[in-house]
């Protein structure tokens, strides 16, 4: 085979695979909004994204509020606008830095999960028994863990968030020079409710992303221990670039809610 | 004449340049055990998941009780699917559940049966495969036999009208082999309306269990008949098989 069809038979299979990606999303989705309703496992699934993800959640956004801090100081500090610190990183963390980092802590702990077990699932047959006595897969597998990822990750997100802002007030007002009251009334007078609605609709659709790679390599899982293994480290690796590049295109979809 | 349980006319598969069935053409007795034989890799799964409707052929019919189940949509075979059990190869319990749990599932999905009426069901089904006290135990704690035991009872538990086994005595020891297949004859004994396929490539097994015998050879069935036919037959391919031996027509 030379070089050109080699390309184009590379093409050919990613194409084929987004597309029974999409079809796999579109059946499960089709399958939480059909009855039955899965609500026990749903309530387990956001137990095992959100509880659980708690304790990662706050310590990540607690240092990342306060090295934000440190660092907006050396270029804040340089014309005495100490005072606008708080605004400027609770603007970052609402707009960016949490829905980011949030989705990509939930991705590494998670997606990997939902990846190895129905990738198990798969492998041990588990899921072919599902089939074997009528019960539709996506449905009880793949549905409640997507919806489940949908809704933690922005809840997780404004954990982050309010985290993240406490760390940076502690750092600008217990170790810097900045007044409690600047600290409010800057963060008061930048950051919009927009703002915070704009990284809470990204945050969902980070959760929609790491949770529905992670099933679907799940159940295209193949060649046992092997490919549990490979199944789980590419559905991190997957997530973890879409949730970037995504996150490109929805900044330039979400500038004008909060530019205008 | 024999009631005819499920036809297969030419059945074709094949996956990319492998052509794994050629045209399987079977009878399958209704209320009987029925035994597929053949070396590992000649589509007796694949040949399973057809009959249970989980695949689709590329060519050819299959009959259950007389209706082409090849023509159907989804939702009719997943109806259609209510009328099957299944035990897996490795019994595919679902490991986040105990042995009670796993048994009680088709019924907590299908049947509007009440939690007392379900325990009731799920301990008589548990009672019978010789586990009657094994309910609380992870599927993860269980042996190879029990988990196939559990597996029977999983698929008895709705009553169906077809029980399949993917090669369920693979990986037993002798003496757990003789009690799995003591309990399909047993199984098959106790519902006279139900009809058994097996999957084994075990002949010892096989001659034990079968009241009907059909081998299957690259992707076509080259004998069937019962255990005598086997034993008698003059086919170099199915007396190296049914006698393990290295040299002959089967490399």
């Amino acid at each position: 085979m030379n070089a050109v069809s080699r390309l184009g038979a590379r093409i050919i299979s990613v194409v084929e695979g987004v597309g029974r990606y999409v079809g796999f999303l579109l059946r499960s989705l089709r399958g939480g909004l059909l009855p039955p309703y899965r609500v026990r496992i749903l309530f387990k699934q956001m137990h095992f994204v959100g509880v659980e993800s708690l304790l990662i959640v706050m310590v990540t956004g607690i240092f990342t509020g306060m090295v934000f801090a440190v660092q907006a100081n050396i270029g804040f500090s340089r014309f005495g606008a100490e005072s606008l610190i708080g605004a400027i990183v609770t603007l970052s963390l609402t707009r960016e830095l949490a829905p980011v980092l949030t989705a990509l802590m939930v991705n590494g702990r998670v997606g990997s999960a939902m990846a190895a077990e129905l990738g198990t699932m798969r492998v041990t047959e588990q899921i072919d028994a599902l089939d074997s006595m009528a019960v539709d897969a996506h449905q009880y597998l793949a549905a409640p863990r997507i919806l489940a990822a949908t809704l933690m990750v922005p809840a997780l997100t404004m954990v982050f968030n309010v985290v993240g802002v406490i760390g940076c007030w502690y750092v600008a007002v217990k170790q810097l020079s900045v007044t409690p009251g600047a600290f409010q009334a800057r963060i008061e007078w930048w950051v919009d409710p927009d703002d915070l609605l704009g990284g809470m609709i990204k945050s969902a659709v980070f959760g929609l992303i790491l949770s529905s790679v992670g099933c679907y390599k799940g159940f295209t899982t193949s060649g046992g221990a092997e490919g549990v293994g490979r199944a789980t480290t590419t559905a991190v690796v997957i997530s973890g670039v879409l949730i970037l590049t995504s996150d490109y295109f929805m900044t330039l979809i979400l500038a004008p809610l909060s530019v205008g | 004449m024999k009631k005819v349980g499920i036809e297969l006319e030419g059945l074709q598969k094949r996956f990319g340049a492998q052509e794994v069935l050629r045209g399987v053409s079977l009878e399958i007795p209704a209320g009987e055990v029925t035994v597929i034989i053949g070396r590992s890799g000649t589509g007796k799964s694949v040949l399973l998941k057809h009959v249970m409707g989980l695949m689709r052929p590329d060519a050819g019919i299959i009959r259950v009780s007389g209706q082409d189940i090849t023509r159907l949509g989804d939702a009719d075979l997943r109806r259609e699917r209510f009328r099957f059990g299944m035990v897996f190869q490795n019994a595919a319990l679902f490991d986040s559940m105990n042995v009670y749990d796993n048994v009680a599932f088709p019924l907590r999905e299908h049947s509007k049966l009440s939690e007392p009426q379900i325990c009731l069901r799920v301990e008589a089904m548990l009672a019978s495969v010789g586990l009657k006290d094994a309910g609380k135990k992870q599927a993860n704690e269980l042996s190879g036999g029990m988990r196939k035991r559990v597996g029977v009872a999983r698929a008895m538990v709705r009553g169906p009208e077809f029980l399949l086994y993917d090669e369920p005595t693979t990986g037993l020891d002798p003496i757990m082999t003789a009690q799995i297949d003591a309990l399909i004859r047993d199984t098959q004994d106790a519902n006279p309306g139900l009809t058994s396929l097996v999957i084994s490539h075990d002949m010892a097994a096989t001659f034990r269990i079968a009241d009907k015998i059909a081998m299957l050879h690259e992707g076509r069935v080259i004998l069937e008949g019962t255990a005598e036919t086997f034993r008698e037959t003059d086919d170099p391919r199915v007396r190296q098989f049914v006698e393990g031996r290295l040299e002959g027509p089967i490399q």
